[in-house]
């Protein structure tokens, strides 16, 4: 197993680093190591690995970058979280987009560092974290409330939608989004096609929809289906 | 109106021509005049209207009309329509006004329950009073706001916002109907009465309720509808 274990001692905040870029890795190994404040307790290269170097080293924090090989950040984020960890969560990330900002904050995560900072950024922010405070940006902060705003939308519209879709209609999309023809779905409902097609037209113009792929799309991200 | 002197005017960006108007709504007189002389305070924003109930506010946002317009909807409510139904009936039927909600120490519950109906926000009284009106303006130029409740609470409103779709989607508007009127604590005969259908009926729909919630009894449906924001418990605010 890849984890490395190093020697432990109290008073500098324990870290574990999260990372499957070799480099990264290094780099943020070596100025956690030059600060009087940090001590890397463990290095991790994968969710699995994360999740156990976690149980055997308790971190007082983990730098953890969300894009890993396998389970990615976010879940490591969730499991930690479930699991009861007390530990600080310092998530490092070259995506800004609101959704993965969101999902990190909804998560648990104590804070959110892009790519883009400079190594003395991500120290002074393991730091900051360790000692219990939150490092978001305004911009970040925003992000995930504006997120926050589009879920609440998209809520509001599935339950909207859910009481004028008849069970028989999300039947019939059900059996769409698995490939079946229309004369497919007709036989397997013991229906004419023609009665299909009329359910369907409905159900198109409920979804704003204007073919099968974009009911589909609509559908699901509204969560009224589940594909796969 | 009486144009404002320009030394007046808020130095921070393009400065509108016209103030952003503000209605005040909550139950307490006392609170409408605290927030409207908060409000008033400031040289690019007014109160249009004050309103004590739902019916009242409707009225106003009806009667005015404006191009930047925020209703700022207190959450206790009480009368014929709630906070709740005041925030999702601005919404449906003003899509260009922004509706904020506005609670004293707001629960997620609270606060999901009131994004789910449509607000554009919610404003905690708990909030520093600058951040406050700056959300307000914030919410009339289309951007989502928060201010007062900590940022640990995001995933709690989440959640709050998730299970509400769920058991919105799980019931019929029928039996949303009779959880509705069961959390006031009457029993099968009444809320018959209530609903003007027969005892069998009522049963009926309760026992489809428990087994699309997943519960087994009436407290434990109450809980869980309570928690998704579905029903009001007790007192709210």
């Amino acid at each position: 197993m890849a984890i490395r274990a190093m020697e432990t001692f109290e008073g500098p905040a324990r870290v574990l680093i999260v990372e499957d870029h070799p480099v990264l890795r290094e780099v943020v190994r070596i100025a956690c190591d030059a600060s009087p404040l940090l001590h890397v307790v463990g290095e991790a290269q994968t969710g699995e690995e994360a999740m156990e170097a976690s149980r055997t080293l308790s971190p007082d924090v983990v730098l953890l970058d969300l894009t890993l090989r396998g389970m990615d950040g976010l879940e490591v984020a969730r499991r930690l979280r479930r699991e009861g960890r007390p530990v600080k969560i310092l998530v490092i990330s070259g995506r800004t987009d609101d959704h993965t900002v969101f999902e990190s904050i909804r998560a648990g995560v104590e804070g959110y560092l892009e790519k883009t900072s400079g190594v003395r950024y991500i120290t002074d922010a393991l730091v900051r974290v360790a000692a219990g405070e939150r490092v978001f940006t305004r911009d970040q902060e925003r992000a995930a409330i504006a997120e926050l705003g589009r879920l609440a939308r998209r809520a509001r519209e599935a339950s909207g939608l859910a009481r004028s879709v008849t069970p028989r209609e999300l039947e019939i999309l059900r059996h769409l989004s698995r490939g079946l023809t229309m004369g497919q779905v007709a036989n397997r409902l013991g229906v004419s096609i023609r009665t299909v097609e009329t359910h369907v037209a409905k159900l198109y113009r409920k979804l704003g929809a204007s073919n099968r792929v974009q009911a589909i799309a609509k559908a699901t991200d509204l969560r009224l289906i589940e594909l796969g | 109106m009486a144009t404002r002197p320009s030394s007046d005017r808020l130095i921070s960006g393009p400065s509108p021509k016209r103030p952003l108007g503000v209605i005040v709504v909550d139950p307490l007189p006392v609170v409408r005049a605290g927030l409207s002389l908060l409000i008033e305070d400031r040289p690019d924003m007014e109160v249009l209207a004050e309103a004590g109930t739902a019916e009242e506010a409707l009225e106003a946002v009806r009667r005015i009309r404006r191009n930047r317009l925020v209703v700022l909807v207190g959450l206790g409510l009480d009368g014929e329509m709630d906070s709740f139904g005041l925030i999702r009936t601005v919404r449906e039927r003003f899509p260009g006004v922004a509706v904020v909600g506005c609670g004293a120490k707001a629960d997620p519950v609270a606060i999901s329950r009131a994004l789910f109906m449509g607000a554009d926000g919610f404003v905690d009284k708990t909030s520093d009073p600058v951040e406050f009106l700056q959300s307000l303006r914030r919410a009339s130029a289309g951007e989502m706001v928060l201010a007062g409740p900590p940022a640990e609470w995001l995933g709690a409103i989440a959640e709050g916002i998730e299970r509400r779709r769920m058991a919105e989607m799980a019931l019929t508007h029928r039996e949303r109907e009779v959880l509705r009127v069961a959390a006031e604590g009457l029993t099968a005969r009444q809320i018959a009465i209530r609903l003007g259908v027969r005892d069998r009926t009522v049963t009926t729909h309760l026992t489809r309720i428990y087994k699309k919630l997943g519960v087994g009894s009436r407290v434990a449906a109450i809980r869980v509808a309570a928690n998704a924001g579905l029903v009001s418990v007790g007192v709210p605010e």
